[in-house]
């Protein structure tokens, strides 16, 4: 079963325009998502991946396109292209990354095998964190050691470094993440290290804690050093190889990849630090989701992206994603800014089971692609929440994609069956009973990035897109109090298209415990990180008009030890002017600790730990995309069919085609909207409007 | 107008309405971390939340609470209510306990604290929170070191009180808790997170009281307790009839008294489990006294443990075991014994129980762990602001071999999970340098899964002389093995001066530490499991490899010594065997 393989939105010609291109490599499908600036013309394109070389799928579905569009998309003319991998996420789930030895001060190579010290899970015997991926033997330790105010205490010692490198030279490691006390502070003996290694040993890839997150906490940035390096290899030859293709296909076009944090940055960083590339996927969505949410008008959504094994949730305020600074990928811990995710292990391929407590549980366990759901008619023998939606007649038999793949309702019914009997009810309460243990974990999963922010999700839109989120959003929506629904244009292909909308970004950091009224000391480490900016801007080339600055302080009251990020206000798009005063900045912090935990005490004593800058360069965001041809403000639906929403009893429902709907169109619940990949409910007490951007909103109704 | 018993509410609706609760007590646990001021609570992650039912019942608890903290819970609700019936309780109340004699607490540093949900002016139930201070008073700084003999000397004793009356802060009761703590400012956000963590609570569950009507999450309440109850007796029936014994011994209770017996005898029955700690000693002088409730929680970590990790947490699993015990022994004290140091004993009766049903759970078991919690508190006053500081931490050590692997190096076990604090945290915060961390060579114990390693961890006063205080346990009676796995090394504490080293007490306390001086903790290793003869050649090779074990250590442990496992070819000495030189150059080629 493959997909259509190119969905023209519309068929404008306007010849000899450069294309903007997103490309969005998943475990499946690589996605793209290509827009013509002064045609608007846009094109979608799904071909299936290539794990082994991801760059060949690349390639081949930008070939596929011209070739779908007819010639009218052609990949030399592509003015940009923006790309999120999992590469790095897989090297990592599947460790077969590079051979990697680690460096750090004398007495402290068991650091990162210690780790936290605590165990995964409390009462599993059994559970372990995985094990360092330098062994103990390739761990080498330097005499010399840096004080907590960066002051040198015992000076880098050339004979223990000589012997390190020896040690590392015999090792064999391919690369070596070299990690030592204090070296946020003072990078001096890292670089010396580095600049050792990299003379004797020039073949080995070196990461330096200090360049790749030069924070406070030893373990964390060891541990994302020591991932880091093992990426770098394989990393580094995946860009060699894409960036000679895309040479032949595309020469002269600039290649964006997309970090953890949403913005993009060019090849040669990525080479240098993949790490920042280990959330790029989910990362996307967000940016996605933000350029859709600013065309629907709203500035405040959560997203819900959920799939066939996972969904994942997201704030976004002011049109801002919410950064996270700590997170295990893979089961190791990683501090870098990463747009905050949380990932919940239920997807449209989830399988239903009773608990020995008799208690019904959906997930983490999925039927995955094969068999996959028994609807899919592949084998599948247990519940999934694929099952239950067909059970319900919210997804309809005549199938996904388009009607390319048919879903088999008796093998639905029989496998939820099964449930309902074992359960004592009827078949429809069992499936209604799937869904609604489906939304109570996503609840949680929201709950966890919106209330425990101190923000209130019934302020928030819910955007809802991949395949599976705009079946599920209601249920969500109405568990959190939220009263409006958004659903993107593209739901099954947003990632791709918020590599699109990316901007170029680079993430500064100095990582110092100074108080608030330190005003010149932080005004002078501002001066240092907009020296790097503007190091960065031209070495990317980016125009003044193309810049835009970010600035915010981690701070916190002294003697605590969880950070708040405050941002700060900037006077250009390229000066930040001068810094706030010590009581402003008590202020903002006030503020935000008020948000955050309902109390502040004015008394207290603040400090900064940390100061951060983003710089980013602007790149060309794509319009509005046309209007479909046929569509309509009142669209007559394609078919009614009974679907079960709440109550006891199917109701008669009319499906609508989401390329019958022109903005202003508006359908009052219930109802079905389908498209290409993704089915829309409108519940009875909904009422969907399609806007301007063509995106569906689905209002609340207020008795309702 | 009467209604019919309304029908026991199906597994869907409680599955989702035990979803809602887990959500609200995680919250909760995640806004006090967040909001805490103490390093203890916001890195080490020392503190627990959960929801009790109006009958005092466990309902639901975070899923990163420590078991240790259940006892308190459960404890300090029985308490309350017998204080203050469930009439004279209002909305807005906010009630604190820490005491173990009359408040069910375990011990002092850990505050309790219990909030009352009302939905339509009906008690539905109660948030409860509990995070343990870095100082709670008493005689030295940290309020857990040894050498006390009696509760009042370990710190301020708080019995059930109400801090908010329907809503009014009642500022003297806080004027007093904040008196007797050695860093005011500090326990002052303490305490107003925890606060902060109640409120957060309240808010959250009335929403669900009046989201699905207070009648069904009551039943609910029921349905959960009952569930896990029967799903837990079942695995207990599982199990084969018969009697279990297993006898240990504490070190010392810092006071003189060595070597303390503690005796169980198992009883499984059908699906009942007895666990009669009769014969063991009469509680002691020094601070290792256990009350009952905390045996109770060492009982049901052991049991979660050993039969079902995953069952959830609540009065289910409390009320499937009998515990049998002598009032005024080592495990069922009474006042005015000293408590402090009680997660020792608690880790201590979970390697007895884990060992006496080895015979009848051969895969699950495990050889002896640390057993202890390791504790190391440093204090003094900072030369650079002029300010007093307290550092005080829990070190992991060794984790018992296991049935199909070797047991972990340096992690905290059982009871006990928290955090280390960073050491760029510890030299920022204070006056201290780390001058090592790392594994103790050679302390698992040999066997054909071997026992973890325990940590070593140095520490000096930069510009002044501070003060240690320490308690420690298995510094003289090694981690078992099981199943004829070895022993693994003790734990100790050492000053180290110029003038030569200093072994200390188990237990020191108030051990002067002069400028240039350090002390050195070492923690226990761990027993491990079956016979050392049985090991795998690789795994020997890798131990040595690793630099974990030393060659005579091996020669004099393993009866094949170091020969099998230097036949593994190794061209740099220091290498893990399983990629070879050879096969890199292989690969390389």
């Amino acid at each position: 079963m493959n997909p259509p393989e190119t969905n023209p939105v519309d068929t404008v010609e306007s010849p000899g325009a450069g294309w903007l291109v997103g490309v969005d490599v998943g475990g499946t499908f690589t996605d793209f998502y290509a827009f013509q600036a002064n045609s608007g013309r846009v094109l979608l394109h799904k071909t299936p991946s290539t794990p082994d070389n991801p760059a060949e799928a690349i390639i081949a579905g930008l070939s596929g396109m011209a070739q779908a569009s007819g010639g009218a998309f052609d990949p030399a003319r592509i003015a940009a292209l923006a790309h999120g991998t999992t590469v790095a996420t897989n090297t990592l789930i599947q460790r077969n990354g590079a051979r990697v030895a680690m460096i750090t001060t004398e007495n402290f190579r068991d650091l990162v095998e210690i780790g936290r010290q605590v165990r995964p899970k409390l009462y599993d015997l059994r559970a372990d964190n995985p094990e360092p991926l330098a062994p103990r033997a390739m761990r080498f330790e330097v005499a010399e050691r840096v004080g907590p105010a960066g002051e040198v205490i015992t000076p880098l010692d050339p004979e223990s470094l000589d012997a390190a490198v020896a040690a590392l030279a015999e090792s064999g490691a391919e690369a070596v993440a070299v990690c030592l006390l204090f070296s946020y502070l003072n990078p001096a003996h890292e670089q010396a290290i580095k600049a050792r290694i990299a003379t004797a040993l020039p073949d080995i890839a070196i990461s330096v804690s200090s360049e790749v997150q030069p924070e406070f906490r030893e373990y964390e940035r060891g541990s994302t050093t020591l991932l880091n390096a093992y990426l770098q290899p394989a990393f580094g030859r995946y860009m060699g190889r894409l960036k000679a293709a895309m040479a032949e296909l595309a020469p002269g076009a600039p290649l964006g990849i997309n970090q953890s944090s949403g913005g993009l940055m060019s090849v040669d960083r990525a080479r240098s630090f993949p790490i920042r590339t280990a959330m790029s996927g989910p990362a996307a969505g967000s940016v996605g989701a933000i350029h859709a949410a600013r065309a629907s008008g709203a500035g405040d959504v959560i997203t819900f992206d959920m799939g066939g094994t996972s969904a994942d949730v997201a704030l976004i305020r002011d049109h801002a994603a919410a950064l996270a600074f700590d997170r295990d990928v893979a089961g190791f811990p990683v501090r870098m800014p990463m747009v905050d995710i949380n990932t919940v292990g239920a997807g449209g391929g989830s399988i239903a089971w009773i608990d020995r407590d008799g208690l019904v549980k959906v997930g983490p366990r999925s039927a995955g692609a094969v068999p996959g759901p028994a609807c899919y008619g592949r084998g599948g023998t247990e519940p999934t929440v694929t099952d239950a939606n067909v059970v319900l007649g919210r997804l309809s038999g005549h199938g996904l994609l388009g009607g390319a793949m048919s879903l088999d309702e008796d093998a639905a019914r029989a496998v939820v069956g099964r449930l309902a009997d074992r359960l004592g009810m009827s078949i429809e309460r069992a499936a209604q009973g799937m869904l609604q243990i489906v939304s109570a974990n996503m609840v949680r999963a929201i709950r966890a990035i919106s209330v425990e922010r101190g923000h209130d999700p019934r302020d928030f839109a819910l955007m809802a897109f991949g395949g599976a989120g705009p079946l599920h959003a209601e249920g969500c929506a109405r568990a959190l109090g939220i009263r409006r629904i958004l659903v993107p244009m593209a739901p099954g292909i947003l990632c791709a298209q918020g590599l699109l909308v990316a901007d170029l970004e680079e993430n500064l950091v100095r990582s110092q415990r100074l108080a608030v009224a330190e005003g010149d000391r932080l005004s002078a480490l501002v001066d240092e990180l907009m020296q790097a900016a503007h190091r960065w801007w031209q070495s990317e080339a980016i125009a003044p008009e193309r810049r835009g600055l970010g600035l915010s302080l981690d701070m916190r009251y002294a003697g605590q030890n969880y950070d708040l990020q405050v941002a700060l206000p900037v006077a250009a798009a390229d000066d930040p002017g001068p810094l706030p005063d010590a009581a402003a900045l008590r202020a903002l912090f006030f503020a935000a600790h008020e948000r955050a935990y309902g109390f502040f005490n004015p008394d207290d004593e603040v400090i900064v730990t940390a100061l951060r800058l983003s710089a980013r360069g602007k790149l060309p965001s794509p319009g509005l995309p046309p209007v479909p041809e046929g569509a309509s403000r009142t669209p007559a639906p394609r078919t009614r069919r009974p679907v079960h929403f709440d109550g006891d009893a199917a109701v008669e429902t009319p499906v609508y085609d989401r390329a019958a709907l022109a903005p202003g169109a508006e359908i009052p619940g219930p109802a079905v909207i389908d498209q290409f990949d993704a089915t829309t409910l409108v519940f009875p007490g909904w009422t969907a409007r399609v806007d301007t951007a063509l995106g569906i909103v689905i209002d609340r109704e207020a008795a309702a | 107008m009467t209604r019919p018993e309304s029908p026991a509410p199906d597994p869907i609706t409680i599955e989702v309405i035990a979803s809602a609760l887990r959500s609200v007590v995680d919250e909760a646990f995640i806004a006090l971390m967040k909001s805490a001021y103490s390093t203890n609570i916001k890195e080490r992650h020392d503190h627990s939340t959960a929801i009790c039912d109006p009958e005092g019942r466990l309902i639901a608890q975070a899923d990163r609470s420590l078991p240790i903290h259940l006892a308190s819970m459960t404890g300090l609700m029985r308490s309350l209510l017998a204080r203050h019936p469930a009439h004279t309780i209002a909305e807005g109340d906010v009630f604190v306990a820490n005491d173990p004699h009359v408040a069910g607490g375990t011990h002092l540093p850990d505050i309790n604290y219990a909030a009352p949900v009302f939905v339509d002016g009906r008690l539905m139930c109660f948030i409860v929170n509990i995070a343990h201070h870095a100082d709670i008073g008493g005689m030295v700084p940290g309020s857990m070191a040894g050498g006390m003999s009696e509760i009042w000397q370990e710190g301020l004793r708080i019995p059930v009180v109400r801090l908010f009356r329907a809503g009014v802060l009642q500022d003297e009761l806080m004027d007093i808790f904040l008196l007797n703590a050695r860093i005011p400012e500090e326990r002052r956000g303490d305490h107003f997170a925890q606060i902060a963590a109640c409120r957060l609570g309240v808010r959250r569950l009335a929403e669900i009281g009046a989201r699905h009507g207070v009648e069904l999450v009551t039943r609910v309440f029921d349905e959960l307790c009952r569930r896990t109850g029967d799903r837990m007796r079942a695995a207990i029936a599982d199990l084969p009839d018969g009697e279990y014994a297993f006898d240990d011994v504490m070190d010392d209770d810092g006071l003189g008294t060595a070597d303390i017996p503690i005796r169980l005898k198992v009883t499984i029955e059908g699906d009942r489990a007895v666990f009669d700690w009769r014969g063991t000693s009469p509680q002691v002088r020094g601070n290792i006294n256990l009350p009952v409730n905390a045996t109770q929680a060492a009982v049901a970590y052991a049991l979660r443990a050993l039969l079902d990790p995953e069952i959830p947490n609540n009065q289910g699993v409390l009320d499937c075991f009998e515990i049998v015990t002598d009032r005024g022994s080592l495990v069922d004290c009474v006042a005015p014994a000293p408590v402090a140091a009680r997660a020792h004993t608690s880790q201590r009766l979970i390697d007895m129980i884990i060992g006496a049903l080895a015979p009848a759970l051969p895969d699950q078991a495990v050889g002896a762990s640390n057993g202890a919690n390791t504790t190391a508190v440093f204090s003094g006053t900072d030369p650079r602001t002029g300010k007093p500081y307290l550092y005080l931490e829990t070190l992991g050590g060794g984790f018992g071999g296991r049935s199909d692997r070797d047991g972990r190096d340096g992690v905290q076990v059982h009871i006990t999970n928290t955090s280390n604090l960073p050491i760029e945290a510890i030299e920022t915060e204070y006056p201290l340098r780390v001058l090592g961390y790392g594994f103790v060579p050679d302390s698992g114990g040999a066997g054909r899964y071997r026992g973890g390693c325990g940590l070593v961890r140095v520490i000096a006063p930069v510009g002044h002389e501070c003060t240690f205080n320490g308690a420690g346990e298995r510094f003289a009676n090694a981690p078992w093995g099981i199943f004829g796995g070895g022993a693994g090394r003790c734990g100790r504490f050492v000053l180290q001066t110029g003038a030569g080293d200093t072994l200390l007490p188990i237990k020191p306390s108030a051990v002067t530490v002069p400028e240039g001086a350090r002390i050195s903790v070492e923690t226990p290793g761990s027993g491990g499991y079956g016979e050392p003869a049985l090991r795998a050649p690789e795994a020997l090779a890798a131990d040595l490899s690793s630099g974990k074990f030393s060659p005579d250590w091996v020669e004099k442990n393993y009866p094949q010594g170091t020969n099998q496992a230097t036949l593994a070819p190794s061209r740099a000495g220091r290498e893990s065997p399983a990629t070879t030189n050879q096969q890199r150059e292989d690969q390389h080629q």
